[in-house]
């Protein structure tokens, strides 16, 4: 009861320096300096800003298409190409676009083989770029093997996601 | 005594085992051979629970203690390849109306040894006695003691357990082993490192990136490994205790695959360095030593024979990976597996005489199988499940690897035949594991 009492009367002050807070206006402060006139001496032409120029518009990851592999195979097969020619454009248009390429495998197999048939892939993938004529300062390749799979489900639908050559914008 | 008994021993596993005992070299066969005869087991032998013999009450917490300190010796007696443990019947005991088995007892039950153990509780202290004793004869032959803080009862019955085997074999025991493992929390691979059982699991590495194929160095205090910490794969180790990792290797590519020398100097490794997937070996610095291999197909997983002579690898060179063995210079490359389509991961056994790896078989998952390095009797030693990193036990008895067959993938062991598959860990997240050396 006593501590009702004690919150009662915390409730209440609270409640009054809100209304304080509330209630009257104060009055501003007046500024008296008076304002300083400007001269404009400048022939006076009207000096619009140049519309600022459009933001260059940017590579999405989105755009570059994902290239798929046969198990246990790097080659690239006639789908993945003409992913890799529409990629190909993409990196054309946006030149200053740096990718990495990334190899990834499905889960069957061991973690070292994969490891290297990764990075056989991501190689097999940015020696076609370079063929069509990208700069391969623009390109480099890192292997994931099995270890980071787009599904991670363990069926033949699953692997053939996994299977992938995927593109990563670093810089443009 | 305690040096005719294990020659008895052996001598009765020879026999079993279809083998002459003049033909020295047939030692090392006398696994596969049991294979091949069927279901012999190893030497029977039985452990009693722990008994107080000293002249006070005990609490009830140090009887607990005295029923973990006999648990674990079980265990390992059961684990070790050559010991086939008893269990206790209570049926048995039951039926015949007693409380306590004699030797005549577990004779009875088929035991040709019988451990005791006793303990007194020494100020926080257990003093662990143990009396291994020769049913057929009536003997005792060895005891030993062991005395450790009681938060240590693991080890103490660990100890034991090494005291035997070392008695009954001459072999230095395994049960105070560690093993490393990765571990997946999240999208990061972490290393963990544990007692050989699967106890006192503890997390090594915590940095959020992927780490793979661990292995320790010859001394057992470090862990060497591949991790994406820097972006690329590169070879890193760590320091078991103090957790401290340091970079190895420094090359463009992957390193990957490290196998450490039998001396302990040098690791064999795959990079990509060079454009191409190559064996190299180098030093414990990171500086090359010599490349190994020169072919355009992947070349990986490298494994040094015992004596450092020979190492085993996987390429693709025929189409498909196929374990091949050079000489460690480089030469002298022959091809060893023709079984199936797929065979990788080697590892080179203690003995020198055979590989394991694995292997696609004809039900078309991944098992672990073995073949003598001649190339010939190939046999698979896994039948359920995707199994693969395989290594061996540093008694060369065990291999540990990972399985799919319980969970998406966690660790287990087995003897080297195939016999006594057992879980040890149960995260359902766990994967290629390493076996430690045997420390003082």
């Amino acid at each position: 009861m006593k501590r009702f009492g004690l919150l009662a009367v915390i409730g209440m002050v609270g409640l009054m320096l809100m209304l304080a807070s509330c209630g009257g206006e104060k009055p501003q402060p007046v500024d008296e300096t008076p304002p300083v006139v400007v001269v404009d001496t400048t022939p006076t032409e009207p000096v619009e800003p140049p519309p600022p120029p459009p933001p260059p518009p940017k590579l999405k990851e989105s755009q570059l298409q994902t290239v798929f592999f046969d198990f246990d195979k790097f080659n690239l097969r006639p789908d993945a190409k003409s992913s890799l020619d529409h990629n190909y454009a993409l990196l054309n248009e946006f030149a200053d676009a740096i990718i990495k390429i990334e190899g990834h495998c499905d889960e069957r197999g061991t973690i070292e083989y994969n490891l290297s048939l990764g990075e056989k892939r991501a190689r097999a993938v940015m020696e076609y770029l370079t063929g069509l004529g990208i700069d391969a300062t623009r390109l480099s390749i890192i292997s994931y093997g099995k270890e980071r799979p787009l599904d991670p489900a363990s069926n033949e639908a699953a692997w053939a996601k996994n299977r992938r050559g995927e593109f990563v914008i670093i810089s443009q | 005594m305690r040096k005719t008994l294990p020659l008895l021993i052996l001598v009765t596993i020879l026999l079993v085992a279809g083998n002459s005992f003049a033909q020295g070299d047939n030692v090392r066969n006398i696994f596969f051979d049991t294979i091949r005869t069927g279901d012999v087991k190893g030497t029977p032998i039985g452990v009693e629970g722990m008994k107080y013999i000293g002249n006070q009450y005990i609490t009830y917490d140090d009887s607990l203690l005295m029923d973990y300190v006999s648990g674990t010796v079980q265990f390992d007696i059961d684990f070790h390849a050559d010991l086939e443990l008893i269990p206790l019947d209570s049926f048995y005991l039951k039926t015949y109306e007693i409380f306590e088995m004699d030797l005549l007892g577990w004779k009875r039950l088929g035991a040709d040894l019988l451990v005791k153990l006793e303990a007194e509780f020494p100020s926080t202290k257990i003093r662990a006695r143990w009396k291994l004793f020769d049913t057929i004869r009536r003997q005792q032959v060895a005891r030993g003691v062991v005395e450790k803080h009681k938060s240590q009862w693991r080890e103490i019955g660990h100890e034991i357990a090494n005291e035997i085997v070392h008695t009954l074999t001459g072999e230095d025991g395994i049960f105070l082993t560690k093993i490393v493992y990765i571990k997946q929390i999240g999208s990061a691979k972490e290393l963990f490192i544990s007692d050989f059982d699967g106890a006192h699991a503890r997390q090594v590495t915590d940095n959020g990136s992927i780490n793979l194929s661990p292995v320790f160095s010859a001394d057992g205090k470090r862990i060497y490994f591949t991790s994406y910490l820097e972006g690329d794969p590169q070879l890193y180790s760590v320091e078991v205790n103090s957790g401290e990792i340091k970079r190895v290797a420094d090359f463009p590519g992957i390193i990957a695959a490290p196998a450490v020398s039998p001396d302990g100097n040098k690791i064999a490794c795959t990079m990509t360095k060079d454009g191409n997937s190559e064996i190299y070996v180098i030093d414990l610095n990171g500086k090359v030593i010599k490349r190994l291999t020169w072919h355009r197909a992947i070349d990986t997983a490298p494994t040094w024979s015992p004596d450092g002579q020979m190492i085993a690898f996987s390429s693709d060179r025929s189409g498909a990976p196929q374990i091949y063995l050079m000489d460690s210079d480089g030469l002298n490359t022959r091809r060893l597996t023709y079984e199936g389509r797929y065979n990788d991961s080697p590892i080179w056994s203690n003995r020198g005489d055979r590989i394991t790896f694995v292997s696609r078989t004809k039900r078309g998952r991944f098992d672990l199988a073995s073949i003598n390095t001649s190339g010939h009797d190939y046999r698979v030693l896994t039948e359920v499940g995707m199994n693969e990193n395989p290594h061996f036990s540093p008694d060369g008895k065990h291999i540990i690897f990972s399985s799919t067959r319980r969970s998406p993938r966690d660790i287990y062991t087995m003897d080297i035949t195939g016999r006594n598959q057992r879980r040890l860990t149960r995260f359902g997240n766990c994967s290629n594991p390493n076996w430690g050396p045997i420390v003082d």
